[in-house]
């Protein structure tokens, strides 16, 4: 019974594929035009989905709600002619949006005939059933391949334990065969009063200890892998890796002062007006749970108090700030500066914070301790091309070291040359 | 004792191992020389408010920041009556002895405009990819007639207010920022200053009709 249902469910199925994917193809030849055209002069305001309101109304269904089809032709090339004539239809459309239509007075009926059906086909989702036969079977899998140091201290543990165990019987056995033999063996000591095993246990104690507290001892107040919990699970992953939105356009303030700038609610919103929904790839949280993108868009609504189903009323002087949690947190004590290393020392985004690109939520990259600055200061390289347009001009007055590279004394100037190193650079 | 010396030696020292890692971001030797005891940049002013001092307020209308030169200040109202008008604003960057470095307008283009707009300024920038990407509304293509024909005055009216569902852009670019992406705008669009200024001339008319309509309705 259910295989059988199975059979029909699938061939069911393929016949639906095949007949959209050719009624797909039929319509894509007739539709390049109407869908030139809706890009082109309508997309700007309209939602090409059909469904969502932007700055115009949602367009599915607009042919069936004009009773007159030469009204609507009219209305679209000249809408405010049509208001103006007392149109009943008109008025009421008029009233939608607070934003007033564009005129199109050059479109002929053929090409708004095409728009139309280009809606009509898109919003009622023929298209897109077409377009989903054809990239069917997202690439899914990738089996999870964690390692687990933990699993492999436990097997370490269970064998040293196995091989001590091993020890004791083979010295119980050769005390018996020695027993038997009549040889004299020396009289055994108790485990725990064997002076060297307690030797051997506390060296080795304190070399483990030693390292560990030392270790921790130095990574005091040090944060790698620093990863908080954020108000709103925001991808750096979707944003400037599947999206690339460039650093910049959030951080610009990297390029000009000291902080690199916790962008406001309002450039949030800049994109997030339009982009209501989330449609990438699946979002997990650094524990595996699966994250609902659409949702944490809500949450900026919030923050934002921005109505979807009101855009217009949206008042951006009335959004709350969001309290992102600080990741890179440097000891009040050095003084660190974003548009020194980015703007002037060229130094990309990613050679101190990581793959960001790659980073769902972000966790700290680098250590940010001194060793890891000056080790940065003393292998980087400073463009001294100062004769090219590349090179920083303000390197033109170390003569001294421009008479160097001339004479060969010197190959390339690092930034520990110019002062890189000096205590007060950082600290004062 | 030895003992149990070096096992707490031990049971603290993984302790101090586990800070510091994750979602906890650790302690530190000196509190007080690791926590600032000014306000820091992006830190809560909500104590600040409390005793009456508005640290995140708007400025008031008219403020021009310090270094700004005064030529870039723009005071029209965020209204039709300010879109009609910003139609006869000059490019304080077009006059003879401005300075403009059009590298610096090229990469603020990039930052902040091609994302939407298209490093090729045809509309047509990742988010939108063709109507396949992530934005849903298609962003104004600048090699269009339309957007050759519009005056720098009302692209920088909408890069300043917002038009449609593009934000305010008041916020990341300063006004003279927004005129450079301007002017590297209109220079990409061909025919450089003399087109744009035939095109002012020509929409100048249409600006001021519009300007009169709009005073008139109210």
């Amino acid at each position: 019974m259910t295989i059988s249902k199975y059979i029909i469910n699938r061939f069911f199925l393929i016949i639906l594929t095949l007949f959209t994917l050719s009624r797909f193809n039929s319509i894509a030849a007739q539709d390049a035009d109407g869908k030139q055209l809706f890009l082109s002069k309508c997309a700007s305001c309209h939602a090409p989905d059909m469904k969502t309101n932007s700055t115009g109304p949602a367009l599915f269904g607009v042919e069936s709600q004009w009773e007159d089809k030469g009204k609507l032709h009219e209305w679209i090339r000249n809408n405010q002619k049509l208001i103006a004539s007392g149109y009943p239809k008109a008025v009421e459309v008029s009233k939608l949006t607070s934003s007033t239509m564009q005129t199109f007075p050059d479109l002929t009926d053929p090409q708004i005939d095409a728009i139309l059906k280009y809606i009509d086909d898109k919003g009622s989702g023929i298209l897109d059933a077409g377009k989903n036969g054809n990239t069917n079977g997202p690439a899914t899998g990738g089996s999870d391949s964690s390692q687990h140091p933990l699993l492999y201290g436990i097997i370490t543990l269970i064998l040293a334990l196995a091989a001590l165990i091993l020890i004791f019987v083979n010295k119980n056995l050769r005390k018996i065969s020695d027993d038997t033999e009549g040889k004299k063996s020396p009289e055994a000591v108790p485990f725990l009063q064997n002076k060297i095993y307690l030797a051997t246990a506390a060296i080795l104690l304190f070399i483990i200890g030693g390292y560990f507290t030392t270790k921790a001892m130095i990574n005091m107040n040090r944060q790698k892998n620093y990863e908080p919990r954020q108000p709103i699970f925001y991808s750096h992953k979707v944003h400037a890796g599947i999206n690339q939105i460039n650093c910049l356009y959030c951080h610009g303030n990297a390029w000009e002062s000291k902080t690199a700038a916790v962008p406001s609610v309002n450039v949030c919103m800049n994109c997030h007006k339009t982009i209501q929904k989330y449609n990438g790839p699946e979002l997990k949280d650094k524990y595996g749970n699966p994250v609902d993108g659409t949702a944490e868009i809500a949450k900026l609504y919030e923050y934002a108090g921005f109505n979807p189903q009101n855009p217009d009323a949206w008042d951006p002087n009335k959004a709350k700030p969001i309290d992102w949690v600080k990741i890179h947190n440097l000891p009040d004590h050095v003084y660190f500066n974003h548009s020194q290393h980015v703007r002037v020392g060229n130094v990309q985004c990613q050679t101190c914070h990581g793959e960001i690109t790659q980073m769902d939520e972000v966790h700290q990259f680098a250590e940010l301790s001194m060793g890891w600055c000056v080790n940065c200061h003393r292998q980087t390289k400073v463009n001294f091309n100062v004769d090219s347009t590349s090179g920083n001009q303000f390197y033109s007055i170390y003569e001294k070291f421009h008479n160097d590279i001339k004479s060969g004394k010197m190959d390339s100037v690092t930034v520990k040359d110019i002062g890189g190193l000096e205590c007060q650079k950082c600290h004062y | 004792m030895n003992k149990y010396i070096v096992i707490a030696t031990v049971a603290f020292s993984a302790m101090a191992a586990g800070c510091g890692a994750d979602s906890n971001p650790g302690r530190s030797y000196m509190p007080d020389m690791t926590y600032s005891r000014a306000y820091e940049t992006y830190a809560s002013t909500a104590d600040l408010e409390k005793e009456g001092v508005f640290y995140n307020r708007k400025p008031v209308p008219g403020t021009v920041a310090r270094g700004e030169d005064a030529e870039f200040a723009f005071n029209l109202p965020h209204d039709s009556v300010g879109y009609a008008q910003s139609a006869v604003l000059k490019n304080p960057l077009d006059s003879a002895g401005a300075k403009m470095d059009m590298k610096e307008a090229e990469r603020l283009y990039l930052v902040n405009c091609g994302i939407c707009h298209g490093a090729k300024l045809d509309g047509n920038g990742p988010l939108f990819n063709g109507g396949d990407g992530p934005y849903t509304a298609a962003p104004k293509n600048f090699m269009a007639a339309d957007m050759k024909a519009l005056p720098a005055g009302t692209m920088f009216y909408s890069v300043t207010y917002g038009k449609g569902q593009m934000g305010s852009y008041a916020s990341q670019l300063s006004p003279k920022q927004r005129w450079e992406i301007i002017t590297f705008i209109k220079s990409k669009q061909g025919g450089g200053a003399a087109a744009s200024g035939a095109a002012t001339d020509s929409t100048k008319a249409a600006g001021a009709a519009v300007a009169a309509d709009a005073t008139a309705k109210k």
